[in-house]
């Protein structure tokens, strides 16, 4: 067996191989291994989640009934304050509607929200991920924007079976225009370094040199629409420090995103929808 | 085969453990890497190839949840396992202090390797190595602690499939 004693004397040139080997498998096998890999473990990310689930739920069974009326009295509250917020929503639904029909327009693209739990948060310095229990069967497709009570959270990247991995707007390879409350003119907004024991923070560049901000008037960062995947007017963080960038012609800065980005365990998925669909809509 | 299979799935556990670490630390933006706990034990008690296999397994079920082309674990844990393999002749395998020396030097070398892999599509790549000196800091403390005891429960569980093998009369 010389090729075996070679190769067994030889690491450089075994890894040589594996690798020359590893290169030449076409793409179609290795992507189908890839999802193969993620769905075999699929199942342990979803038993861990509801594991956790189950652990807040025996949790709260401990709180006290007086804890549990007040927390009621004030839910009453809140939904009575969301109801009369969704009676103006229809309102101005059905008054965008109109005025296009009006004038014309093209229709804005319109999104149906599936909510979904976190089942994994994985935030490296590297990337920053999270993976929640809604996927394929739910109607989500890869590029959805993903939001929560704060703002944007980010954007479906993979979407397997029953989960979906979501990039978030923190992740250093995230980049999406942005335009500052109150101004029209886009900005670029991408995801930064992330330091640890503080806030997720973000990137701006290109903004214009009228803007000012910093961290004791910052200034709030919200999606511009265009693309048409994220609607206008999302928040994606605030503005804490805006610089002269090195050309002289735009400033650039530093973003400080929703702290709670780090603690996510529930999502909204915005899932477009046909204009006919859309809630609100007279039909045609 | 058995060793194989009974391997995988302390990866699996590892990994799992890994995974819900992160998720619980997620909060304070720190990331534990493992890498190295992949590759230690098949590196220093398998033969070659079964060893490779169960690395290069684990390097792929690491790429299936990474933002990263399929393969790259799976090729930095065969180029460490190799390297593992070739100098454990002069590696005391059983003695503890040699085990997590073992395991926080691959992990290290894992890391700046996959750091600089990723640090070629970031932003800024210089202003990365605040957060990721923190997450190596945490990563290295941590497998300081856990190493002992993961190689003795792979080692423990190896044990135990060849044991039962034996009493069935099987081979391999």
């Amino acid at each position: 067996m010389p090729f075996k004693r070679f190769t067994q004397g030889n690491p450089l040139l075994t890894l040589g191989l594996i690798v020359g080997g590893w290169l030449l498998v076409p793409t179609a096998v290795k992507t189908f291994a890839r999802a193969s890999f993620f769905e075999l473990t699929a199942p342990v990310n979803l038993a861990a989640s509801r594991v956790r689930d189950l652990q807040d739920f025996w949790a709260l069974r401990t709180r006290s009934r007086t804890e549990l009326i007040e927390a009621g009295r004030d839910l009453a509250r809140v939904t009575a304050s969301f109801e009369l917020a969704v009676q103006q929503n229809g309102e101005l639904r059905a008054e965008v509607a109109r005025l296009e029909e009006l004038l014309r327009l093209p229709p804005l693209r319109d999104h149906r929200l599936e909510h979904a739990r976190v089942a994994r948060r994985d935030f490296s310095g590297w990337w920053q991920r999270i993976v929640i229990r809604k996927g394929r069967d739910h109607g989500i497709p890869v590029g959805a924007p993903v939001v929560f009570s704060g703002g944007v959270v980010g954007r479906v990247s993979e979407v397997h079976a029953t989960t979906a991995v979501v990039e978030l707007i923190s992740s250093p390879t995230m980049r999406l225009a942005g335009v500052v409350e109150g101004d029209t003119r886009p900005i670029s907004f991408q995801g930064g370094v992330n330091p640890t024991l503080a806030p997720p923070r973000g990137v701006v560049e290109l903004m214009p040199l009228d803007i000012i901000a910093n961290s004791a008037a910052p200034k709030r960062l919200v999606t511009a629409g265009f693309g048409g995947v994220f609607p206008p007017g999302l928040t994606l963080g605030t503005i804490i420090r805006a610089d002269l960038a090195s050309d002289g012609l735009f400033k650039s800065g530093a973003v400080e995103l929703d702290p709670r980005l780090g603690t996510l365990t529930e999502v909204s998925v915005l899932v477009p929808v046909a204009p006919a669909d859309a809630p609100g809509r007279p039909a045609p | 085969m058995r060793r194989v299979i009974i391997l995988l799935l302390t990866q699996v556990l590892l990994w799992t453990l890994l995974a819900e670490l992160n998720h619980g630390l997620s909060g304070w933006q720190v990331h534990i890497f493992g890498g190295a706990l992949f590759v230690v034990y098949p590196a220093l008690q398998l033969d070659r190839a079964p060893g490779l296999l169960v690395a290069g397994a684990a390097g792929l079920l690491c790429d299936a949840h990474s933002p990263v082309a399929f393969g790259t674990h799976g090729l930095l844990f065969a180029a460490a396992h190799l390297l593992l393999f070739r100098a454990r002749a002069r590696v005391p395998r059983q003695d503890p202090v040699s085990q997590i020396l073992v395991v926080l030097f691959t992990n290290l070398a894992l890391f700046l390797s996959l750091s600089l892999l990723r640090l070629l599509a970031a932003p800024a790549p210089g202003g990365a190595w605040g957060r990721l000196l923190p997450d190596l800091l945490a990563s290295q403390l941590t497998l300081a602690v856990v190493t002992v005891w993961f190689l003795a429960l792979q080692d423990r569980l190896v044990r135990l499939g060849d044991a039962w093998a034996e009493r069935r009369g099987l081979h391999g």
